[in-house]
């Protein structure tokens, strides 16, 4: 989907360069001034909408970061350092970063709501320190000087209109790219993401030296615009106003930065104008970001939602499998997929897999049926990574897995699909299958949802409903190729039709992609209709193993299975 | 007298140095101890990262300085300190309960942080101006002299509030029926209403509790603090440190934390060489502490 | 240096006079039918230093009352900066482009000249602040407080310990905020410089509020006799219980202007600690001092408080009314920053140093302090005379 997010991309950069050009021509002096705090603290904001609008990641100390930038380039300045703002601004960024790191490190174990804490103790220490150091060059009145060419308040307006544009182009055309789509799995379901091979600490680190970088940058434009700063700029309690105007305004979109960096700038112009205690923005910050939490809508997401009514849908194009234009079968050889010895997994005294054995030969459709709480997710979590400890040993083609993480264990070839849904419902159909299948062409992603069941690629995933994310995290499974796809009851939701349908797929995904299938599901008629053969689990033991007709028919099999059938297949 | 009547004889030697100085921070960390077990409260029972507890607190102390400013006897004025605490704990939990029962532990996080900035900057318009509010001491003098240092009564109530409360906590949740209900509810609200507890209302005794607890803190500590409304509010940092030692479950881990952090408080204060860098040191351990203890800890819970 | 003001005005007058060589002198004028003054303080937010600017406004609107100066009205207007640096920027970038105001006067805000002083440069609008705080007030080319500010009265207080109260180990324990760490160590070293001693502690470190302990255990273990310390208000009652709680005796504790109120010294009645303040002006509780007549009357008529920030507005109103008196011709940025810019020496009942502009890079022309103690729940003034710094 890299053009959507160029166009989207060129979108963004071209209206804010139409509308910020008009506009410095169009207002006077005082307003042009206004407009550049606009864009300064939307620039920060943007910073702010990556960590937590697409990573969902709560960061309390924004404007530490802001501060890094600014000192750095307030001392650059003092020294002499060629370059110039532009360059200065760059290091400034650059400064910034490791402290971003820093912080994001601890993110990578600690939950996310801890890291909203470590933040904001950051904030709190960075705070004294800053007050502490009186800006470069303050004592001396030395000022940060503007950029050549752009040093009246117009011309420093376009220059910090430039580096806006820059950066929320180049966010949208990371928000198209893999690295933006892992954010938004990750904001939605770590787990998801893992199983798609994404290493959450390096996406998740990465949020949060690029957003580190960007809060530099924001800082370091700063003292360009007023010429020197103090550590009031950069107050803990300064952040977590401005989280909460992120959160209001919804500021991982560039519209929804500019919406914050108005109300930042504007209100106090405002209620100057009314004659209104200034203290009034703070509270309104707070309950509009409440409103928003409380929608799940932000600002800049209602426009869009808005927009998106507006502006008629175009047709959606009958799309036509063409075969030819699936991703090529990967042959991943004779070597058994998967096999499980002596598996066993305990929930403190509850024994959820007892010895479990069971193989799924290369290029087969393996069954794994039984009744509910028989140990099938649970055969499945251990075989992907998801539990924190079990016995037995677990090999992908000969290969142990022993110790291997969930997404070294997705690289390596072992891929699921979820019982619930984990879809990160801002994705669009297509940038989930990229993310999904680690890349694709457009044909092949066409040709792909085309298999699958004739999905829009441009279409939202929150847009569909949830019978269809199941075919569409399937899609994405099998556009990887794995080695072994795990498919956790597909069927769920489907009609009876569909469901036959979907056998047929299942079945051929051998053929067609080269990978084994483990199936689990509820539905006989589904798991006869793709499986040669089949495992029965009941309360952790394998009863049963074998091909399907044959063990389908067996009376212990009945016996443990017959009425769960009933009410589930209903 | 140079130094005053009570200079320890010993005090050239470094040990005592660094012991004095921790046991300075003592009446600090009492306080960090028992908004942290506050804390601990809050997120086991209704699953709020509570940003805006300090907040709630700084609330209830105000009104207690303020009547106090107003005639009212020192105990009356507490208690009246205490409801209102209660009140605004109860009023901020009813926008949780009220909207956010379903949602995610990060964005109730989300939603306490956009209520500390909003209260703090209501907070700071009714209590701010010229003057500060006085605070009188609700419990005044000192219990005995350690390492040649004076520890107050008021630290020392902090100090068996802390323990008090974690006691209580503890016997409440693990013993009490209401406590059993308040667990499921926190692990499932929808299904425990369904089961037929009173969601809506239970939340709202445990911030009601919360809040009051917090208030109760924030006026024995007020008078050694030079408080301003933010000031109290951002407590919260030290408190929520503290809980997080505590891995937001244990509140035995988290009272020694917040003590603890107090404690390291004191001692950076007589670390030569530090400069303006001191104020970091805390935020340091608590990294260094957290990284240690979590570093099993792989999947946000049910993500 | 007490020449009476109309002295000063007739000297003025003459030397305009010869100037222009005109033998008229018309006095100020304004075309468009007032003179338009702002103060950026700050109001909302950690703290409220409003007084100032009101009790600036009280003076204007009895002028006004009375016919404005030589029939121009003083349009006076305050804007608040939240202690928020943006707020600030955009607040004095309002008064200098849209309002179009002459000069800038009576403001009082935490950080307001640290942020502005480079526009006021660029645009070439001069201050007269009425309450300088932070180190920038003195240290610009445009600013020039009528206050002494927390850096100068730190060097005071100093002076004060070693000459008055012949303490030995002086130390000082400042709170730092907003980048002032370098002022009060700029300050301290002048202290030094004048007594030739050393302090025994310097500790930049104390948190503005926080648990005072550690550091009041510090001061006497070090051996200090007298501490100095920046604290604010509720600050100063925090560390005098603390000490008390501590038991400690034989400190002095030396505190700034911030800590000279009513309130803290009701506060502090039952306290044996020997307790210091140094004021701006005239130590505003002291109602039967001949210098505060004007002020009080002045006050009690625009029904303001009688508290030290009224002061500061009174006096910053007192100078520009002075100033825009001595213009002949209209009143703008430039004839303003020309009055200033030559402007004598001139002496106020409620301080203790001339005030003066001038051309100077940075402008600190208040250098005198009284001295009041704690006594009985009451300020007393300890040193009857003005101490002034000597400014070698």
């Amino acid at each position: 989907m890299m053009r959507a997010s160029l166009r989207s991309a060129a979108t963004v950069a071209i209206a804010t360069l139409v509308v910020g050009g008009v506009a410095a021509g169009v207002l006077p002096g005082y307003w042009i001034y206004l407009a550049t705090a606009v864009l300064i603290t939307a620039v920060n904001l943007l910073s702010i909408g990556i960590v937590e609008g697409r990573t969902g990641m709560i960061s309390l100390c924004q404007l530490s970061f802001a501060g890094v930038g600014a000192w750095t380039v307030g001392y650059l300045n003092v020294a002499g350092a060629p370059g110039g703002l532009p360059l200065w601004i760059l290091i400034g960024g650059l400064a910034a970063m490791p402290f971003g790191i820093a912080i994001g490190l601890p993110a990578l174990r600690l939950r996310g709501i801890n890291l909203a804490i470590v933040t904001l103790g950051f904030a709190s220490a960075f705070d004294a320190i800053l007050a502490a150091n009186t800006f470069p060059g303050q004592t001396q009145f030395l000022q940060v000087p503007r950029p050549y060419g752009f040093d009246s308040d117009e011309g420093y307006f376009l220059f910090v209109l430039i580096v806006f544009v820059l950066i929320a182009a180049a966010l949208e055309l990371l928000a198209g790219a893999r690295l933006g789509s892992s954010w938004l799995a990750i904001r939605h379901s770590e787990r998801a993401a893992a199983a798609h091979g994404v290493g959450i600490p390096s996406a998740k680190l990465r949020a949060f030296a690029i957003s580190a970088f960007i809060a530099g940058v924001a800082g370091g434009l700063l003292a360009g615009y007023l010429g020197t700063l103090v550590a009031d700029n950069f107050t803990m309690f300064g952040s977590l106003s401005l989280f909460a105007v992120a959160t209001m305004a919804g500021a991982q979109y560039a519209e929804g930065a500019i919406i914050g960096g108005a109300l930042v700038t504007l209100f106090p112009e405002l209620l100057r104008r009314l004659n209104l205690p200034q203290d009034l923005g703070n509270v309104l910050f707070a309950v509009g970001a409440v409103q928003a939490l409380s929608t799940g809508e932000t600002i800049s997401e209602s426009l869009r939602r808005v927009r998106g009514r507006l502006l008629r849908r175009r047709a959606t194009e009958t799309v036509v499998l063409n075969r030819a234009d699936l991703p090529r079968r990967r042959d991943h050889g004779a070597a058994p997929a998967l096999t499980v010895r002596d598996l066993s997994v305990c929930y403190g005294a509850v024994v959820a897999l007892d010895d479990v054995d069971f193989d799924v030969p290369a290029g087969s459709v393996v069954g794994l049926i039984g009744p509910n709480g028989a140990g099938k997710s649970t055969l499945i979590d251990a075989v992907t990574g998801f539990l924190p400890s079990y016995e037995g040993s677990i090999e992908l083609q000969g290969k142990a897995l022993e110790g291997l993480l969930a997404h070294k264990r997705a690289q390596l070839g072992v891929r699921r699909t979820w019982q619930t849904n984990r879809i990160a419902p801002d994705l669009s159909v297509g940038a989930y299958l990229m993310l999904a299948s680690g890349g694709l062409t457009t044909a092949q992603l066409r040709a792909a949802l085309a298999w699958i069941g004739r999905l829009d690629p441009d279409q939202k995933v929150a847009k569909i409903d949830a019978a269809t994310r199941r075919i569409l995290d399937v899609a994405g499974v099998v556009a990887a190729r794995p080695a072994l796809a795990l498919l956790d009851e597909p069927a769920a939701g489907q009609s009876y039709d569909e469901a036959l349908r979907l056998a047929a797929r299942i079945a051929e995904i051998p053929a067609v992609f080269g990978s084994a299938v483990l199936l689990v599901d509820h539905d006989m008629d589904l798991v006869r209709a793709a499986c040669a053969s089949v495992t029965v689990l009941d309360f952790g033991r394998v009863i049963a193993s074998g091909p399907t007709a044959k063990v389908l028919e067996l009376p212990a099999v009945k016996t443990a299975y017959l009425g769960v059938d009933e009410t589930v297949a209903a | 007298m140079p130094g005053g009547q009570a200079r320890p004889a010993i005090s050239g030697l470094m040990m005592n140095l660094y012991l004095t100085a921790a046991v300075a921070g003592l009446a600090a960390g009492g306080a960090y101890a028992l908004l942290g077990v506050c804390a601990v409260f809050t997120y086991r029972l209704v699953s709020v990262v509570n940003f805006v507890g300090a907040a709630i607190g700084a609330a209830g102390a105000f009104a207690f300085a303020m009547l106090v400013e107003q005639g009212l006897p020192i105990g009356v004025g507490a208690l009246a300190g205490v409801i209102v605490g209660a009140a605004v704990g109860i009023g901020v939990g009813a926008i949780v309960t009220k909207w956010f029962a379903e949602s995610p532990a990060s964005t109730k996080a989300a939603v306490a942080v956009a209520l500390l900035v909003g209260l703090a900057a209501i907070g700071l318009r009714i209590t701010g101006g010229q003057h500060p509010h006085d605070f009188p001491e609700l419990i005044r003098g000192s219990a005995f002299r350690l390492a040649g240092v004076e520890v107050t009564n008021a630290s020392v109530a902090t100090l068996a509030l802390a323990v008090l409360f974690t006691l209580a906590a503890n016997l409440f949740l693990d013993r009490s029926h209401t406590g059993l209900q308040l667990r499921a509810l926190s692990e499932r609200p929808v299904a425990a209403e369904l089961i037929g507890i009173p969601v809506h209302v239970l939340s709202l005794w445990v911030w009601g509790v919360g809040g009051a607890a917090t208030a109760l803190a924030l006026i024995i500590i007020a008078p050694q603090r030079a408080p301003n409304f933010l000031a109290l509010s951002l407590l919260v940092v030290p408190a929520l440190a503290a809980a997080l030692i505590g891995f937001f479950r244990n509140f035995w881990v988290t009272l020694v934390g917040g003590v603890a952090m107090g404690m390291i408080e004191g001692l950076a204060s007589v670390i030569p060489g530090l400069g303006e860098y001191r104020t970091a040191l805390p935020f340091l351990v608590i990294l260094a502490v957290l990284l240690w203890s979590q570093r099993g800890a792989r999947w946000d819970d049910a993500r | 240096m007490s020449l009476k003001p109309t002295a000063v005005l007739l000297a003025s007058g003459l030397a305009a006079a010869t100037w222009s060589g005109a033998a008229f002198a018309a006095g100020p004028t304004c075309p468009d039918g007032s003179i338009k003054l702002g103060a950026i303080s700050t109001i909302t937010g950690p703290a409220d230093f409003s007084e100032v600017p009101k009790a600036a406004k009280t003076m204007y609107d009895a002028v006004n009352r009375a016919g404005g100066v030589n029939g121009c009205k003083i349009d006076y207007e305050i804007a608040d900066d939240k202690a928020d640096p943006q707020v600030a920027a955009q607040a004095a970038r309002d008064f200098i482009d849209n309002k179009k105001v002459v000069a800038m006067t009576g403001g009082a805000s935490l950080l307001e000249c640290a942020v502005n002083a480079p526009t006021y440069k660029r645009a070439n609008v001069m201050s007269v602040h009425g309450l300088g705080v932070d180190p920038v007030c003195f240290n610009s080319p445009n600013i020039a407080p009528v206050n002494v500010g927390p850096y100068t009265l730190t060097t005071a207080m100093g002076l004060f310990a070693t000459n008055k109260l012949k303490v030995k180990n002086l130390c000082a324990m400042f709170i730092i905020i907003g980048g002032t760490q370098e002022a009060y160590k700029a300050a301290i070293a002048r202290w030094e410089q004048l007594t030739g001693q050393k302090a025994k502690l310097v500790d930049l470190t104390v948190p503005i509020s926080g648990d005072y302990t550690p550091f009041v255990i510090k001061a006497r273990d070090a051996g200090c006799d007298a501490v100095i310390s920046n604290a604010i208000e509720p600050g100063v009652v925090a560390w005098v219980k603390t000490a008390d709680a501590q038991k400690i005796g034989g400190i002095n504790w030396l505190f700034l202007a911030p800590g000279y109120t009513v309130e803290v010294a009701k506060t502090l009645a039952d306290s044996k600690q020997p307790i210091y303040a140094g004021t701006e002006w005239e130590p505003y509780t002291d109602r039967n001092s001949p210098a505060n007549k004007d002020w009080i009357a002045a006050m009690n008529a625009g029904k303001r408080p009688l508290t030290a920030f009224s002061q500061g507005g009174y006096l910053s109103a007192e100078v520009m009314l002075d100033v825009i008196k001595s213009i002949d011709g209209p009143v703008t940025r430039d004839s303003i920053n020309k009055a200033l810019a030559s402007m004598k020496p001139k002496s106020y009942p409620l301080a203790g140093s001339p005030y003066v502009f001038g051309t100077a890079d940075r402008h600190a022309p208040m250098q005198s302090t009284k001295v009041v103690k704690l006594e009985k729940g009451a300020w007393t003034v300890e040193t009857k005379d003005w101490l002034v710094v000597p400014a070698k």
